[in-house]
């Protein structure tokens, strides 16, 4: 009997093995027909798909010149300088809150990986797609994020990170992608003067405060969408490499916090369930203007807030 | 001797075309008169002023000042206690300058009642006097409430209403707009103290966050009267959606990628097994856990300085978490109110003077103990505007 249940263990251990083998497989087949989100937005094109002639022995210099798949891995790379990673997006907060859960960290973990999705995409995502399709705002849109911001701990992150952006924009990325003649997108144009004049309030502003005009901040969601749309990615791209870059993040800080180990992050990361939940909170937000955004996760916001009290840290926030 | 005007209009003045709809102004006559010099509303909103029984202790030090009149007191009430689905409240008032006006909801809670198309005939026959709801217009059968406080120089008010409590089913949305005079500085800023909760429902009836759809809005703005122009200072804005809704008519088609859903979607079970415990029945309670209240209170201006400061310090001053007590002969700090265990809260000084503190608690009464329990221990509340503003507490 004992032995009975042995054995079919060991067949269920070796099926759901081969399972997860042909799942990967398929994933990566589907990758490369992967198609765009479902969109409402008339200007924009899809590039998620690589042409079927990738498999023709012929290089084509033009399949990856013509889309914008540079800047799409530039943008993507955890070595972009942002320190991105000194943040844990309240994940550090949450474990410390939730000891009762530690028993199961993964379990946990999965909890706090969605709850801080679907927080990013209501409160953030609509300040990026609105950067992206209106880079001229970018003024309003920071002061209005930054009036949206409920903690200190939060602001502070996105503001050192929307710094940083601005910082790798003007020092690496703008000699290569402002070209006039570079972009046949005049938002992309738009985007550039519009960074330009941002970063500009923003040095001759610097310590300059009014009780009620506390000039620009540079917050890192509204800057995304307009950096991303100065460096020719498409509105789709741009969105979902926000998000993705943020669970990024946050599996960063998880490996760190010895929460999981650096393969188990890299399998949830490709997993498609973190897919699937990414893509449904874009399409949620895709047409969520920026006054309507809110919290829709209240729990994060204590975490978040209360990260200060926490008596031993490593992350930022 | 002149008789001050209190031109109070019938509420049954047909001049307010729609239901719901209240208007107040409140104004200083001279000498130093508070007065409501507006003050209309239709059904199913409600507003009383309550005759003025608090009188502010006169400050010898800044009597003329910081203290420069004496708070009115409205009550905003609505017939049944609540909103009905389709009822839309929209209240406005206006504060001139060096007036002070304290804003309670004296029923308890605030019911949002549930929405069901198919039992709008049932409304109408208990409440004849609300209009035939269009069918299946989610919009419309919506319960709403609208609040727009212009607050003057030196002027303030203190809201401190009672929880929003929605029913199962229900859907309500709210959106409360405050605007300060720009142009007025340092001690002249107006003032503001304003709360905003929500429960979980009637625990008594076993609800836990099973309403559809409860959104709340507050905004602070700016306005320059010089400029015509308006920043926004603050907004904060919770979303309790539970999703059951499409979000798009137009884009309503499944998010599938590419057939990959249909064949893949048993191992993409398989492949997280750990999540499908977690997966909720109820979205929003996995949202707001451990929680059975959420809320905000927002503080800004003079006259609330104090009390920001006192948050403030409350919330730096809280123990440690995760530090251990390494000195065993020292005796574990007193638990004041604000450690208690049941309360999850947080407090910030965000921009432009503001104190905002959001909060979590395992249900109403213990909210409401802490909250009522902090503001009178600090006591400028009572000072400035009397008991009756922590009525709701």
């Amino acid at each position: 009997m004992f032995a009975d249940t042995l054995k079919s263990e060991g067949l269920e251990l070796e099926i759901s093995q081969l399972e997860a083998r042909l799942h990967d497989l398929r994933s990566q087949l589907d990758a490369t027909t992967y198609p765009s989100p479902p969109s409402s937005h008339p200007d924009t094109k899809t590039q998620w798909t690589i042409p079927s002639d990738l498999y023709n022995n012929k290089f084509q210099s033009e399949s990856v010149r013509s889309s914008s798949l540079h800047a799409l891995l530039l943008l993507s790379d955890s070595a972009l300088p942002l320190g991105s990673f000194a943040y844990s997006s309240g994940l550090e907060s949450y474990l410390a809150h939730n000891k009762h859960l530690r028993a199961n960290p993964s379990v946990s973990f999965h909890r706090f990986l969605k709850l801080s999705i679907a927080s990013i995409a209501s409160t953030s995502l609509p300040y990026v797609l609105a950067g992206y399709r209106h880079p001229e705002t970018i003024e309003t849109l920071d002061n209005d994020l930054d009036a949206s911001t409920p903690c200190i701990v939060a602001q502070r992150a996105s503001v050192a990170q929307g710094r940083a952006l601005i910082g790798v924009w003007e020092r690496a990325f703008r000699g290569s992608f402002a070209a006039p003649n570079r972009s046949t997108d005049t938002g992309a144009q738009v985007a550039v003067t519009s960074i330009d004049e941002f970063s500009d309030t923003l040095k001759s502003t610097l310590g300059e405060v009014d009780e009620y005009d506390m000039g620009p901040k540079g917050h890192f969601a509204p800057l995304w969408g307009v950096v991303c749309r100065a460096m020719g990615l498409d509105l789709q791209q741009t969105a979902y490499i926000y998000i993705l870059n943020h669970a990024k993040a946050v599996l960063s800080a998880a490996v760190r916090a010895s929460v999981m180990g650096p393969y188990q992050a890299q399998n949830i990361l490709a997993s498609q369930s973190l897919q699937d939940t990414m893509m449904a909170r874009i399409k949620r937000e895709w047409n969520t203007q920026v006054e309507e955004a809110g919290q829709v996760v209240p729990a994060l916001d204590l975490w978040v807030g209360r990260h200060e009290l926490l008596y031993s840290r490593i992350f930022n926030s | 001797m002149r008789q001050p005007t209190m031109p109070i209009r019938s509420p049954f003045e047909s001049s307010i075309a729609k239901p719901g709809q209240g208007n107040v102004v409140l104004s200083l006559l001279p000498p130093n008169n508070p007065t409501l010099t507006t003050l209309t509303y239709k059904y199913p909103l409600k507003l009383v002023p309550r005759a003025p029984g608090f009188i502010p202790e006169p400050d010898p030090a800044a009597l003329s000042d910081k203290c420069p009149s004496m708070p009115v007191h409205l009550y905003l009430l609505t017939y049944g206690g609540g909103l009905l689905p389709g009822d839309h409240i929209e209240v406005s008032i206006k504060l001139d300058p060096r007036t002070r006006m304290v804003v309670t909801t004296p029923q308890g809670s605030t019911k949002i009642f549930k929405t069901d198309s198919k039992t709008d005939s049932n409304f109408n026959v208990i409440k004849g006097h609300r209009k035939k709801l269009p069918a299946n217009e989610s919009i419309s059968d919506m319960s709403q409430q609208s609040l727009d406080v212009k607050i003057g120089r030196q002027a303030a008010i203190c809201y401190l209403p009672d929880p929003s409590v929605p029913y199962k089913d229900s859907r309500y949305a709210q959106v409360q707009k405050f605007t300060v005079d720009a142009s007025a500085k340092g001690d002249q800023r107006s003032s503001l103290c304003v709360l905003d909760w929500v429960t979980q429902g009637r625990t008594s009836r076993g609800e836990n966050w099973n309403f559809r759809f409860w959104k709340g809005r507050n905004e602070v703005w700016a306005a320059d009267e010089k400029t015509g122009k308006n920043r926004l200072l603050l907004r904060d804005s919770v979303i309790l959606d539970d999703e059951s809704e499409a979000i798009d008519a137009d884009d309503d088609e499944e998010l599938d990628i590419g057939g990959m859903s249909g064949s893949n979607s048993h191992l993409v079970h398989a492949d997280t097994p750990s999540q499908a415990g977690l997966v909720p029945l109820n979205i929003i309670q996995e949202r707001t856990r451990p929680h059975g209240v959420v809320g905000t209170l927002i503080l800004s201006g003079p006259v609330f300085d104090s009390l920001g400061a006192y948050f403030m310090h409350q919330f730096t001053s809280q123990p440690r978490i995760g530090s251990r007590n390494w000195s065993s002969e020292s005796s574990a700090p007193e638990p004041s109110i604000s450690t208690n265990g049941d309360v999850t809260w947080t407090a910030a000084r965000v921009r432009a003077g503001f104190v905002l503190v959001k909060f979590g608690a395992k249900d109403f009464e213990t909210a409401k103990v802490w909250l009522g329990g902090l503001l009178r221990e600090e006591g400028s509340i009572a000072r400035e505007f009397g008991e009756e503003a922590l009525f709701c507490l």
